[in-house]
């Protein structure tokens, strides 16, 4: 290594381990025990480990439950997700139809709208449609986003119209043509989709916290919220332990699937 | 008969648009709608409950609960806080994402492993890094004080304070952010053709001027970009606020968005948060209009 590129190695060192460190602080706290929690200076390191946190919060947390709603929500919805806004995305690519130009203007103007202004309304229509206090209630209404129109939109525009019009001179219907030429064509995109919307789903807070209302419909981050405000009983110790089981599916989502993650949030970016 | 044909286009786009069509219209479009509608209207909570879907029951108010809302001092208060807010979090994201940027687009040792280290808090939810930031700004015990008494200083009890809590939840969202708009700048830094800095090169210019006349202008551009995403997310601090502080202490942590949602699940006062809902919203709209008028102007 050249000795002039000492200097910058370091500097992006040293901020990678500052980056890093609430997480490594998270975890080592997490294995602590009750009493070695409350000392202050903390110790840095656990002095024993207490694995038995982790089974413990489990069983607070109501894991079982808690991730399986989780699940519940994020897998519809992200398969909605990709099957309507690549549908949406073709007709928007590679037809014609009344009101188009329109509908995309609109479009392109709620990308502004504060999802606080979103809220309220939300809240009655899906009380309203029956939905509250239901996980439906968090699926429905976010099946289509207008991020994965313009997203999938983006890739179908490089599909070749020969392509195509190929098809159907063989006789490919419309909707054949899209299922066995364009989906399979979008495979990187959709990948890429399906990571980006799986997280955000994983990770809502604010709607799981106004839709529901049975602890038994809770999803992860909802109870964990919850938890760590309504219990002063239960010691820092477990809530990070809580708080690891409730981001260890994402990360291990993230680190698996690191490249099409990142291509992803960029082609997403450069629009936004 | 052909000119309707024409007109119509291909009637499988329809199937194709329909989910999407009828989502976005009930759950986006509507909900658009109904706030502005509910911002001029004193709707009663028992009314709306007996009210059908596209019923927005109530005696019409006109401005009211606009003017209501600017005479607001909490409203007012919590745009101030907002804009203290703002004021910590979008200059710190922006340089550290522009430096940590220019830092790893250079071949260093390691630096494909640090770029995922330092794009890792944009994944975590934003519960669990509040939780986190809580815990690391403990008054008591936290290792953020541990660290400040190791070199003299005796830390405030952060999240109690009403000078530092804010600072906190802002520097919270820095470290979930970086990462991300460092992401930002170095896909503009690797679309800039290397033959520029090859010319540069033959031309004989400096380190520096390289950086001037070449790097400079691309990281003004994309700066105008992510500092208008940067700002209309400081328009919508929620969660943080939820969790770290729950608006305290004395209101000093109470932004937009978290009174809006007070007024609306906790007081149901249904108008008046949907008129600060729509004032949010035109603030929103002005910083839009602004930063297109000043792309146009920069690029044309």
């Amino acid at each position: 290594m050249h000795a002039k590129k000492l200097l910058p190695t370091i500097v992006m060192w040293v901020f990678g381990v500052l980056f890093f460190l609430p997480v490594y602080w998270l975890v080592a706290s997490s294995l602590k025990s009750d009493a070695e929690i409350t000392r202050f200076p903390p110790t840095f390191w656990p002095e024993t480990m207490v694995w038995k946190n982790y089974p413990e919060i489990w069983d607070l947390l109501k894991f079982n439950v808690t991730s399986l709603n989780s699940l519940t929500v994020a897998v519809p919805t992200v398969l909605l997700t990709v099957l309507f806004s690549s549908m949406a995305g073709y007709a928007f690519s590679k037809k014609r139809f009344l009101g188009k130009d329109a509908m995309f203007v609109v479009l392109i103007a709620t990308m502004t709208v504060p999802p606080t202004v979103l809220l309220l309304p939300l809240y009655f229509i899906i009380t309203k449609l029956g939905m509250f206090d239901t996980l439906l209630g968090l699926i429905l209404p976010f099946s289509v986003t207008v991020f994965a129109i313009f997203f999938t939109k983006q890739s179908i525009d490089d599909i070749p119209n020969e392509m195509l019009e190929a098809a159907k001179v063989d006789g490919s219907g419309d909707f054949r043509t899209f299922f066995q030429i364009v989906i399979p064509l979008l495979r990187p995109t959709l990948t890429a989709l399906i990571i980006i919307d799986f997280v955000q789903n994983w990770n809502s807070f604010t709607m799981p916290l106004v839709l529901l209302q049975s602890e038994s419909n809770f999803t992860l981050p909802l109870k964990l919220a919850l938890m760590a405000q309504e219990s002063v009983s239960i010691p820092w110790s477990k809530i990070l332990a809580a708080n690891v089981l409730t981001l260890l599916p994402v990360l291990i989502l993230f680190i698996a699937m690191q490249k099409q993650f990142v291509a992803g949030l960029m082609a997403g970016a450069v629009k936004g | 008969m052909s000119y309707i044909r024409r007109k119509l286009g291909d009637l499988s786009a329809y199937a194709f648009i329909l989910p999407a069509f009828l989502i976005l219209g009930l759950f986006l479009v509507y909900p658009v709608i109904w706030s502005v509608v509910a911002s001029f209207k004193d709707i009663k909570p028992m009314a709306l409950q007996q009210a059908g879907l596209f019923e927005i029951p109530g005696k019409i108010v006109g401005f009211d609960y606009y003017a209501d809302a600017l005479q607001n001092p909490l409203f007012l208060k919590a745009l101030v806080n907002t804009l203290y807010f703002g004021i910590i979090f979008v200059p710190i994201t922006m340089l550290g994402s522009v430096l940590l940027a220019l830092l790893v687009n250079q071949k260093l040792a390691g630096v494909n492993f640090v770029r995922t280290v330092f794009f890792i808090p944009y994944i975590i939810s934003v519960v669990s890094a509040s939780l986190i930031f809580v815990f690391l700004f403990n008054g008591d015990r936290g290792l953020v004080n541990a660290l400040l008494s190791n070199i003299g200083i005796e830390g405030p009890n952060w999240l109690a304070s009403s000078v530092w809590a804010m600072p906190v939840i802002a520097i919270m969202t820095c470290w979930r952010n970086i990462g991300y708009f460092m992401l930002i700048y170095l896909s503009g830094l690797q679309s800039i053709p290397t033959d520029l800095y090859e010319v540069a090169d033959v031309e004989g210019a400096s380190k520096f001027e390289k950086f001037r006349y070449v790097t400079w202008p691309l990281l003004g551009r994309v700066s105008l970009v992510v500092m208008i995403l940067l700002l209309i997310s400081s328009l919508n601090v929620f969660q943080e606020v939820y969790i770290m502080t729950g608006g305290g202490p004395a209101d000093s942590t109470t932004t937009v968005p978290f009174l809006i949602f007070n007024r609306a699940f906790k007081y149901y006062e249904i108008g008046p948060a949907a008129a600060m809902s729509y004032i949010l919203f035109v603030i929103v709209i002005i910083i839009t209009i602004i930063q297109k008028k000043l792309v146009d102007k920069r690029l044309g």
